[in-house]
């Protein structure tokens, strides 16, 4: 490893500093400021003192922060499982001579360039209004009712984010497919692999650091979901499914909570980087395995 | 024969998945049109095709959500975060990515950015909202331009990966040939760099078309709200009419969907090479 | 050559200056505003969605009077988290129209208001409804940061061609209201239409109760500490239970506005919420016949108030720029004139002196509302922060979902509790 030392041109400085300036004082300070608030009991106005940690002693026993928690990794898992899941699924479905190919491919990326928002209100509708009947018909209990009035309400979100994002891991699946040579397969063909030994054997490790992306990618999204439940459920029935973003912008507004919640939302930081960096190092290291 | 039945399997694959995309993607954008265009004591029969189409629902919407007005301030938002993202990114990107060997300065940038991706912007919110009062930047104007800050993380990330394979020897050539960071820069790099703009562009303009709750918490005057915004904020005065409401979702949603219909390979396209590229 | 890095600085330069140059254009726009005929534009925030389209229409009929003041009526969905998000953002809106309830406390306390005690009208309005102002306000004495306008009125409303039919009598008692609801689910008609999927909507049943169940000093003993919900509001738990089986099914899944709907269309006898749903009845079936009666929880027919407070007040914001022209619009709004318009819409009462609220479809309640024969909103006096509909919403559901009884009531107040005292401490 030789070092080159060679000077770097002040032009180069110059294309960074601005923007890097902006960026601190846009992104990072208003971080900082949210980790010093997180100290306070600070109402966003008037006066404020130093509490120490306080506002963290209290979150954990806090019920409705603890619950949020809960809900919010318990929904990203199931979020990231089944969306990675059918994601995949469509994209081998997609990655074939079959006819129509371009058509489907383009209505199954759909949901991706359509608003959260307007998606979820769309979908309110058909829970409230269209799916009772047809549960009634069938004579299935759980389904003859408004589903986002109930316990199962979370599943009516699940159900939304789920069909909302399966398109953009789709369409990476399927770029990480054509990227792997139609020999192999043949050649696998002849040694007489077929299905999972197939997908275990050849498919999966040639696409797995598009599953790592994707991994990565779900998991940190879903677990700052709001505008479903915003569009959906408003974190209802009760609470049952205020997730962490929820809480903080339902809360934190609230005179009394500005700076508890942004302790909450420090919490959230670290929970977000610890989950990103255990998962890039395990799945790397798979990967590694794999390769 | 065993060409025969891959033959066969590929039709019942191609059944199957055609099911699914109009059963399950395509049956909610019918049931908006339909309900868009019923009127109010149509809605019994809810699937059914309307039996007087009413284009009354959309002037109303037109006039109730001030359409106009919100589609002005979201195509100007998306339009100039769109073009200043790509102007201002890749110069960073591209300075970043060529001196990190050589300077613990922009290699230090490069982890300062690329960290900054796991701050949930829940977590900035608050402050934020602060912040942005301060500065008066809680407009249209200015959320644009946060755009473009906050963009800046990932899209450094998604540059300099493509930056990377684009070969040093052509800075070094230019360079003989006496042009300096800037010129290398416009002159060689940026015109290379088109597929990647084409991916960031289009990322940037999703992101900032359908984005809620930045809007939520930091355009609160009625003149200066985003289409989707005005969605969640006349919820409430849609009440029962659901003809109404949907007339007007549908009318948030046509102009990306018009676009996607037209540039629907390029920006199928676009996102993959992005991905690739990683 | 020099060109090019010339333009790539203007464009940075640009970047930087475009919000400045933003928000400096917006400065200029509203900061002159001295002088009357300059063009004034103010916003009218409401955090009733009912009430927006009369709002408009009175605001415009000010602009023809007063044409250089131009105002635009807001009122978004979830309105009390946006009100605080822009208060947050020293943001606040012109003019308020709100609930005198924990929102406008805390606006209140927070200094942001102005003190209208001194406009003409304040003399103008009935002290009753002042009282309520006064009760809800910290710290601030005869102050008065909100100018109540119209009052409502919680209860039963129920559907008058329904009644007549089954020769039903408007109950008086509990028990009486028990047998007239077996009595309608027996000849097949759904007693009530209950719209629990909008959180806000499982407060009614408990608003009215609890003033007519709820020991003399609760309020302010459970502020002190001194009580519990457990101790005190069994009976409200029981009662509230007790009614959800003449329900329609699916209660929990019907939103206010397809419920409205429903109920407008005849599909329930009562519906247990308040007179600012009226307006949307009307929207439906213009010509529903509609009334409402006090709800009667106790069998001391003398205790079962009629639950009003203050529905709309309005405030004006102490940093507005137009604050003499918000002034102008208030006092607008407080001419009988206008009031009478206002409530003749929206089935109100009003606060202002004089006037009257003669439609039919609430004068089952104007008698009580007239003798004072009132209670306000329990939860107006509840801290900000104490989410009970979010609470109340729970127990429904766990009863729709055929929790133990009991249990569901022991749980439910236990909660209460905590997360009242989990709000209580600042």
């Amino acid at each position: 490893m030789k070092k080159k030392n060679r000077r770097v041109a002040s032009a180069f400085y110059f294309m960074v500093i601005p923007m890097a300036l902006l960026f601190f004082t846009l992104h990072t300070l208003p971080f900082l400021q949210g980790v010093f608030y997180s100290f306070t009991n600070w109402k966003g106005y008037g006066k404020w003192a130093v509490v120490g940690l306080r506002n963290y002693i209290h979150i954990f026993s806090d019920p409705d922060i603890v619950q949020a928690y809960g809900f919010t990794f318990y929904f990203a898992l199931f979020a990231t499982i089944l969306v990675n899941l059918f994601s995949l699924l469509l994209a081998m479905g997609l990655n074939a001579r079959i006819k129509l190919k371009s058509t489907l491919r383009a209505i199954f990326f759909l949901p991706y360039i359509l608003g959260n928002l307007i998606v979820g209100f769309v979908f309110k509708f058909i829970f409230a209004n269209l799916l009772p009947p047809i549960g009634k018909a069938l004579g299935i209990a759980s389904l003859s009712v408004n589903i986002l009035g109930t316990d199962n309400a979370w599943l009516g979100v699940l159900f939304v984010t789920v069909w909302q994002s399966i398109a953009f891991n789709m369409l990476i699946y399927l770029s990480g497919l054509q990227t792997i040579d139609h020999d192999l397969y043949e050649a696998a063909d002849l040694d007489g692999a077929t299905g999972w030994s197939r997908f275990k054997n050849i498919t999966f490790p040639l696409i797995a650091p598009f599953f790592t992306i994707n991994m990565v990618l779900c998991v940190k999204n879903f677990l700052m979901t709001f505008d479903q439940v915003m569009a959906m459920t408003g974190g209802g029935p009760g609470t049952a499914t205020t997730t962490v973003s929820v809480l903080i912008y339902k809360r934190g507004f609230h005179g009394a909570q500005f700076a508890y919640q942004s302790a909450d939302a420090v919490l959230l930081f670290l929970i977000i980087v610890a989950i990103s960096l255990f998962q890039l190092f395990v799945l790397e290291k798979r990967e590694a395995k794999l390769a | 024969m065993i060409r025969h039945r891959r033959k066969e399997t590929l039709r019942v694959r191609t059944l199957v998945l055609s099911v699914l995309a109009v059963g399950l993607i395509l049956f909610p954008l019918y049931l908006t049109i339909v309900i868009a265009l019923k009127e109010p004591s149509d809605m019994v029969q809810v699937l059914s095709w309307p039996k007087n189409i009413r284009w009354q629902n959309f002037a109303d919407a037109w006039n109730m959500v001030q359409y106009p007005q919100k589609f002005t301030n979201t195509f100007l938002i998306t339009i100039f975060a769109l073009i200043f993202t790509i102007l201002t990114n890749s110069i960073v990107a591209y300075a970043i990515s060529r001196n990190r060997k050589k300077s613990r300065f922009f290699n230090v940038m490069y982890y300062y950015l690329i960290s900054a991706m796991f701050i949930p912007f829940a977590v900035i919110m608050l402050p934020l909202v602060k912040l942005a009062s301060i500065l008066q930047i809680d407009n249209i104007a200015g959320i644009t331009f946060l755009y473009v800050v906050f963009g800046l993380p990932m899209n450094t990330f998604l540059y300099s990966g493509y930056i990377k394979s684009i070969p040093e020897s052509l800075d070094e050539a230019a360079t003989i040939d006496g042009a300096n960071p800037w010129q290398i820069f416009t002159k060689v790099i940026f015109p290379l760099l088109t597929p990647m703009n084409a991916t960031i562009a289009i990322f940037t303009f999703m992101w900032t078309w359908n984005d809620f709750l930045m809007p939520l918490v930091l355009l609160s005057k009625p003149t200066q709200q985003t289409l989707q915004l005005s969605q969640y904020v006349f919820q409430g005065q849609f009440s029962t009419d659901y003809n109404l409401a949907f007339a007007s979702y549908l009318m948030a949603l046509l102009p990306i969907m018009l676009f996607y219909l037209f540039g629907q390979k390029w920006i199928i396209g676009g996102i993959t090479k992005g991905a690739v590229k990683q | 050559m020099k060109f090019k890095q010339a333009m790539v600085l203007t464009m940075a330069a640009a970047m930087i200056a475009v919000p400045l140059s933003g928000c400096s254009g917006e400065n200029s726009a509203s900061g002159s505003t001295g002088d009357s005929t300059a063009p004034v534009s103010l916003e009218l925030f409401s955090t009733k969605s009912e009430n927006s389209e009369i709002l408009k229409s009175l605001a415009a009929d000010f602009h023809t009077k007063n044409p250089s003041v131009t105002i635009t009526v807001t009122s978004p969905q979830d309105a009390g988290t946006v009100l605080k998000t822009r208060l947050t953002k020293n943001d606040l809106p012109d003019v308020l129209s709100m609930g005198g309830d924990a929102t406008f406390t805390e606006l209140q306390s927070a200094g942001v208001l102005e003190d209208l005690s001194k406009e003409s009208y304040a003399s103008n309005i009935q002290d009753s409804y002042k009282e309520m102002v006064y009760d809800v306000q910290k710290d601030a004495g005869k102050a008065l940061y909100g100018v109540p306008y119209a009052t409502n009125a919680s209860g039963v409303l129920y559907n008058e061609e329904i009644f007549k039919q089954e020769g039903a009598e408007v109950p008086t008692t509990w028990d009486d209201f028990m047998a007239l609801c077996k009595k309608l689910k027996n000849d097949g008609i759904t007693p009530f239409e209950l719209t629990f999927n909008d959180s806000w909507c499982t407060l009614p049943p408990w608003n009215s109760m609890a003033p007519d169940l709820q020991p003399e000093n609760f309020t302010d003993d459970r502020l002190a500490g001194k009580t519990t919900f457990a101790a005190t509001h069994q009976e409200v738990a029981k009662k509230y239970l007790a009614l959800l089986p003449f329900a329609q099914e699916d209660y929990m899944g019907t939103t206010y506005a397809d419920g409205n709907k429903a109920f407008a269309e005849g599909n329930a006898a009562m519906m247990i919420n308040g007179n600012w749903a009226i307006s949307e009845f009307k929207k439906v079936n213009p010509d529903f016949n509609v009334n409402l009666f006090a709800f009667p929880a106790s069998n001391d027919s003398s205790k079962n108030y009629v639950t009003s407070g203050v529905d709309v007040l309005f405030a004006v914001s102490a940093e507005s720029p137009n604050k003499e022209a918000a002034k102008q619009f208030v006092s607008f709004m407080m001419e009988k004139e206008t009031a009478e318009k206002y409530i003749t819409d929206q089935f109100a009462f009003s606060a202002v002196e004089g006037v009257e609220q003669e439609d039919e479809t609430v004068a089952g309640v104007k008698k009580d509302i007239a003798n004072g024969k009132v209670a306000n909103f329990p939860d107006h006096y509840y801290p900000s922060g104490f989410d009970l509909a979010a609470l109340a919403q729970e127990f429904a559901k766990n009863a729709a979902e055929g929790k133990d009884a009991e249990q569901n009531i022991t749980d439910f107040l236990k909660q209460c509790d905590e997360k009242y005292d989990a709000v209580n401490v600042s």
